[in-house]
């Protein structure tokens, strides 16, 4: 750049600052309005969405899907499409340093690469076109972040639109520009239908993505919170062996273990000797020579290290007595006269207290599920007989109150016995579950809500 | 007293000529876009304070890092508002500072006499980055941990310096509570360094060169 083009730019900024404004107080002013505002809106998001609970760091747990923070998000998309290319995807540093650094390395010179003095738009397309299409495709890729390569069918298009959308268009147009380099009507024409086709694309893409089915990951902030987690993790991994309150000195009904003596778990014996760590090893690792599995998922269990430390937690606090108890909320609220159960509120509950951790995949159940609303209803041998909405004789409420179901075809053999096997119920679940069924079992608790049957006044 | 209290500072410090020079400045019409910078300050700022608060209750080790998180969220006055005033204000200033850099970029205010304010202004944007790559490991929960894991991954994949910048990063072949301590100390003293110290040459070059104004068809 020549003396005189900077003489010339000076002179310009000098004619600017003739006709503008003061530092203090006229842009200062409006520099603190964009900071209060700021301010007040950061206390907004802090006080009204918050921030996720996440669970504790599990080295272990190598099934958890990455994400890394958001605004790398489009890295890695781009990353991931670029892994598809036939030949040059294999060549992996192409993209996780190449191409970076090639792009941080122009965006850094851009003072020296674009050397013309022009600042006004109309004198600046080509670069202005460049930045436009590299802007559109980060916020897209961004967006896509989340959309899987392959659809759960198997089919690969879904992908193929994300490349094209992200990789082939952007890299297409930029050819274009320095083919048209002189010409800015041609320049504009690329920019617009490059971008126009992009976001046309994407949102086809975040159209077909399959819906998300959100990986719930239950964590526990408040120590209510975590006993109640522990209690029911303990329930459905730990009563088989350990009974329902640690008690159990001698095993019965576990196969292989039959009358095998144990410590019973809720003594000092062993709550005094083991520390929170070694209890954590104990539970991870089992007692493989005494029969006890391993729950951790670093030896092929399926806790998490959060998972652990909470049913260790509850441990404590219900047994042992150097820790003192918070109040624990009742498992569900009690039913006033002529209420109707709902599942979300009454059912849900229980069943995961009592039930699932003999009802859930893998287990010897009469292939009879009990993880969600749709499978009690509508899974196990006896489907048709186990629950009947009003049916006091459907099987489900005969097993809870100690009746045995014996196969119709041959009367004289059991084909359902009671349920829980080990202990009865308390009489006000067994309760919440005639009412459930006799009302039809609803589902949330508006639905058990219109059910409501005040009781009528005696004459 | 206060008079005389002003006129002692006034003749060892000269308010005058920092009034003069700091804020009666002429400067061209700017618009809202301008704002962005000082916006992106004021986070910095805010950041710097709400993380010092964070500091007095967070221990940097893999045992203790979760929990003390925990205890500020539920055992500290208002340390959910603090914390989440740290971690939106984070991604709060990503987006500010890209912004600005668009801005900088599409009204063509990195050209002569402001290059060099702009290779300041790269160094500024990749520490604003650095800041949140390393904040993000610092709670110890899945997301972090695994984030980390695969990011600093990628810096693995590079031909020749990739092992050893992965164990540089990472202060081992794994993530331990090495690479925790590690990124700690760029997070809380490194990184902010750099930061500050870009920032007040950033603020000096702006001063001495003035805002630029908006280019107009002459430019
Ligand atoms: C398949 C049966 C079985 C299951 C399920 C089971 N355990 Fe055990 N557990 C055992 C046996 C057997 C022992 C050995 C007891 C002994 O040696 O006295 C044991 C021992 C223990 C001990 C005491 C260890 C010691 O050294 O005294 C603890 C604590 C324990 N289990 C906790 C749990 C927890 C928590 C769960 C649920 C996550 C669980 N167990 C699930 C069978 C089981
Ligand atoms: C300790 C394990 C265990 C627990 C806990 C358990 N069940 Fe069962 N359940 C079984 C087994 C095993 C069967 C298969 C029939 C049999 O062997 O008695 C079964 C069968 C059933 C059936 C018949 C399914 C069919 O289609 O044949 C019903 C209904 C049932 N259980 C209800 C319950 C309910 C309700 C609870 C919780 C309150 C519960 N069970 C808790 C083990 C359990
Ligand atoms: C922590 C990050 C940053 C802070 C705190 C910051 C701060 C500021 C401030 C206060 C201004 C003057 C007001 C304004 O025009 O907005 C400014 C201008 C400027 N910034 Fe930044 N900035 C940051 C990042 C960047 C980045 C990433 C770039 C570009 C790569 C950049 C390049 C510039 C340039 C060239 C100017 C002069 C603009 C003009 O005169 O019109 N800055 N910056």
């Amino acid at each position: 750049m020549n003396e005189e083009t900077k003489k010339q730019i000076n002179e310009r900024y000098e004619r600017q600052l003739d006709k503008g404004e003061r530092f203090w107080p006229d842009t200062i002013f409006k520099d603190l309005i964009m900071s209060l505002g700021i301010f007040v809106l950061l206390i907004l998001l802090a006080t009204f969405v918050g921030i996720p609970a996440e669970a504790k760091a599990d080295p272990s747990d190598t099934s958890y899907i990455p994400r890394p923070e958001w605004y790398f998000l489009f890295l890695f998309k781009f990353l991931a499409l670029y892994g598809q290319l036939p030949l040059i995807g294999k060549i992996e540093w192409l993209a996780t340093v190449l191409v970076p650094a090639v792009a941080l390395g122009v965006l850094t010179l851009i003072p020296f690469i674009e050397k013309s003095p022009h600042r006004h738009y109309s004198k600046r397309v080509l670069p202005i076109s460049i930045m436009s299409i590299m802007v559109v495709g980060i916020v897209l890729l961004t967006l896509m972040s989340e959309v899987p390569t392959v659809s759960e069918d198997g089919s690969k298009l879904i992908g193929t639109l994300q490349t094209i959308a992200g990789i082939f268009i952007p890299a297409a147009a930029y050819i274009l520009f320095f083919v048209f380099k002189s010409n800015t009507r041609l320049l504009i024409w690329t920019t617009s239908l490059a971008a126009l086709s992009m976001i046309i694309l994407s949102g086809t893409v975040l159209a077909l993505a399959p819906e998300k089915h959100g990986e719930e990951v239950e964590v526990a902030t408040t120590l209510v919170d975590q006993i109640v987690a522990g209690q029911d993790l303990y329930s459905v991994h730990c009563t088989e062996c350990h009974g329902d309150d640690g008690s159990v000195a001698i095993i019965a009904g576990v196969e292989g273990l039959e009358g095998e003596k144990i410590t019973p778990i809720n003594s000092r014996d062993v709550l005094y000797t083991i520390t929170d760590p070694s209890m954590y090893e104990v539970i991870a690792y089992g007692r493989p020579n005494a029969g006890m599995p391993p729950f951790g998922k670093t030896y092929g269990g399926e806790l998490s290290r959060s998972e652990i430390d909470y049913i260790t937690i509850f441990m404590r606090y219900s047994w042992d007595d150097r820790f003192d108890a918070p109040e624990i909320p009742e498992l569900f609220p009690p039913l006033a006269e002529g209420e109707a159960p709902s599942y979300d509120v009454h059912i849900q509950p229980i069943v995961k207290r009592y039930c699932i951790s003999c009802h859930r995949p893998d287990k010897d159940n009469n292939n009879y599920l009990m993880t969600t609303y749709e499978e009690i209803l509508t899974t196990g041998d006896n489907v048709a007989n186990n629950i009947i909405a009003g049916d006091e004789n459907s099987y489900l409420l005969q097993t809870i109150q100690e009746h045995v179901i014996m196969n119709p075809e041959k009367p004289d053999e059991e084909m359902i016995g009671v349920m829980p096997p080990s202990k009865a119920l308390k009489p006000n679940v067994i309760e919440v579950f005639i009412r459930w069924i006799m009302n039809g079992m609803p589902k949330t608790a508006a639905e058990a809500g219109v059910l409501f049957q005040s009781p009528t006044p005696a004459p | 007293m206060w008079k005389n209290i002003y006129l002692w500072l006034d003749e060892r410090l000269g308010f005058d000529s920092l009034y003069a020079n700091l804020l009666d400045r002429p400067e061209p019409k700017t618009t809202w876009w301008n704002t962005l910078g000082s916006a992106s300050m004021f986070l910095f700022i805010l950041q710097g304070l709400t993380g010092i608060f964070l500091t007095v209750y967070y221990t940097p080790s893999p045992d203790h890092a979760y929990d003390s998180i925990q205890y500020i969220m539920e055992g500290v006055a208002f340390g959910w508002l603090i914390r989440g005033i740290h971690h939106w204000g984070a991604t709060l200033m990503v987006i500010l500072v890209f912004i600005h850099m668009l801005r900088v970029f599409f009204t063509a205010s990195f050209k002569f006499p402001r290059e060099l304010t702009w290779l300041i202004g790269i160094g500024l944007f990749l520490a604003t980055l650095g800041m949140g790559f390393t904040g993000y490991l610092l709670p110890w929960n899945q997301k972090a941990y695994w984030a980390t894991t695969v990011g600093t991954q990628i810096a693995g994949t590079v031909p020749f310096l990739g092992e050893f910048t992965l164990k540089v990063l990472r202060g081992g072949p794994e993530l331990s509570a090495l690479t925790l301590q590690r990124f700690f100390a760029a997070h809380i003293w490194i990184i902010p360094a750099v930061l500050a110290a870009l920032m007040g040459l950033h603020l000096y070059l702006i001063i001495k060169h003035g805002e630029s104004h908006s280019p107009t068809k002459e430019d």
